[in-house]
């Protein structure tokens, strides 16, 4: 049986010319009303839904979930892209949608939900077609690379006869540049599957201390030659965390390895693990000319780089960007903190949600 | 004698650096450019190393491998993937046809003499013998 229409949501007729479907409930997440787009899109008629769960209905647990949270905490659904995001097959064809609901709030007792569905097709379509770009031109810049790799190598082991002083100091040229080179195709590589979605997390209990051994030590030599000290800073009580440990490896790595091209002689690097709560706290500390405050947000974005920065050049803007979508979907965070010419921090955290002993137990 | 390596490579410039890098240290090397002559040479030659690109012409790589892997006659001489695919689900879908070894494009002739020697031991040696 229908129930009545709350008065909130009179004069509904507004809404039906809106290019975005669009779906109300009641407080028990009952369909009350729906647009004519969402008809189209799910192949539903409002007058024969009415009243209906909404979940019966729309077999979309995704919605269902935010639906619940949103009526129960009586907060708009604030998730991320990824987590809102849902594909919809439909007799017109497929479609991505955003999903936002906003609880509708009568006095001082939630009456309902409106859910609101953005098409967002043609920005995954163009999403799809960038990350295959990308994966496409990474994998044709990488054979000619290869060629001019293995060129070098033999020019240097003398396999080709022997190179005057002028020659070797061109070739050791080429061999940085190809290493450059290939760093890059390696990262646009790397980021295009973690968009495409295939980052999978193969996750295993480690230890906080061999994770930051295995971080630094291929840096150490690039320190030394610099004159920087790395400082490490573990408190003694850390417990094992259930984490890929490579794609941590990457992220630690990538962060020291950004600080010492920030440093100067005589500068200290410093690596902090700590527990605080229900997270472990990774941090990497620079005495560099630090990050205008503009780019401390951006700076995680791809192809973002400071511009007219006082370091050193080089880089594309990905390592972040990269490091950034390997802590998320570790469920983590990442950040900075920094202040012009005195060095920057960059912590992530990780949750400890799932303790070792309570899994034993 | 010396170790017979077969590269099967359709890459002009690859084939010029691989078998430059693989002659310099006493390898005979021969070269194919599809999957489909590649298992015919490896059926009449028996070569004792084979140098696999994975995008081939007629046969790709993926095929050629589980072909050898699954022919007696074969199945015992290693095959090394060279590729640019340098995806884990490329590479495991090669270890599962049965590569032996997996190397991504770009390499130093260092790694590829590094990889080749653990199943061949001998390069130039065994011709100084």
């Amino acid at each position: 049986m229908a129930p009545d229409t709350p008065p909130l949501f009179d004069n509904l007729q507004l809404l039906q010319i809106l290019p975005d479907p669009l779906i109300l409930t009641d407080s028990s997440s009952n369909i009350v009303w729906v647009n004519q787009k969402a008809e189209e899109i799910f192949g539903i008629s409002c007058e024969e839904i009415k009243g209906w769960s909404f979940i019966e209905i729309i077999k979309i647990n995704k919605i269902d979930k935010l639906l619940k949270e949103a009526l129960e905490t009586g907060e708009v659904s604030d998730s991320s892209y990824e987590a809102a995001t849902i594909k919809v097959k439909s007799h017109e064809g497929k479609y991505f949608f955003k999903i936002v609901i906003r609880p509708m709030w009568n006095e001082n007792s939630i009456q309902g939900a409106l859910i609101q569905l953005t098409d967002v097709t043609r920005f995954k379509e163009l999403e799809k077609l960038k990350t295959d770009f990308v994966s496409i031109v990474s994998h044709e810049i990488r054979t000619p690379l290869s060629s001019i790799t293995m060129g070098v190598g033999m020019l240097k082991e003398g396999l080709l006869g022997q190179l005057t002083p002028r020659g070797k100091e061109m070739v050791d040229a080429i061999e940085r540049d190809c290493e450059r080179l290939s760093k890059l195709v390696e990262n646009l590589l790397d980021l295009s599957r973690i968009e495409a979605g295939h980052i999978s997390l193969e996750t295993q209990w480690i230890e906080v201390e061999g994770l930051i051994d295995e971080a630094i030590r291929p840096m150490k030599m690039q320190a030394e030659e610099n004159n920087v000290e790395i400082e490490t800073i573990i408190s003694s009580d850390l417990p094992r965390i259930e984490a890929d440990f490579n794609k941590i490896v990457w992220v630690l790595a990538n962060l020291v390895g950004n600080a010492l091209r920030y440093s100067d002689s005589g500068d200290k690097v410093t690596v902090q693990s700590k527990v605080s709560g229900n997270r472990i706290f990774f941090s990497v500390e620079d005495r560099g000319c630090g990050i205008p405050e503009e780019y401390q947000e951006t700076i995680f974005q791809k192809y973002v780089q400071v511009k007219g920065h006082k370091g050193p050049a080089g880089g594309a803007g990905l390592g972040l960007a990269i490091c950034k979508e390997i802590v998320e979907a570790h469920g983590g965070q990442i950040w900075v903190e920094s202040e012009e010419d005195k060095g920057s921090v960059f912590t992530f955290t990780l949750p400890l949600t799932l303790r070792e002993e309570n899994l034993e137990d | 004698m010396e170790k017979k390596v077969l590269l099967v490579e359709d890459e002009k410039n690859i084939i010029l650096g691989v078998r430059t890098c693989l002659e310099a240290v006493g390898y005979e090397v021969h070269v194919v450019e599809d999957g489909e002559a590649a298992l015919r040479f490896v059926r009449n030659e028996k070569p004792h190393l084979i140098l696999l690109d994975l995008i081939l012409p007629k046969v790709d790589g993926f095929e050629v491998c589980y072909n050898l892997k699954n022919d007696e006659e074969t199945r015992d001489i290693p095959v090394v993937v060279l590729t640019a695919k340098a995806a884990e689900e490329d590479r495991k879908r090669a270890m599962e046809q049965g590569a032996d070894a997996y190397m991504t494009k770009p390499f130093r002739p260092q790694e590829l003499w590094d990889e080749i020697k653990r199943y061949l031991p001998e390069g130039k040696e065994s011709q100084e013998k």
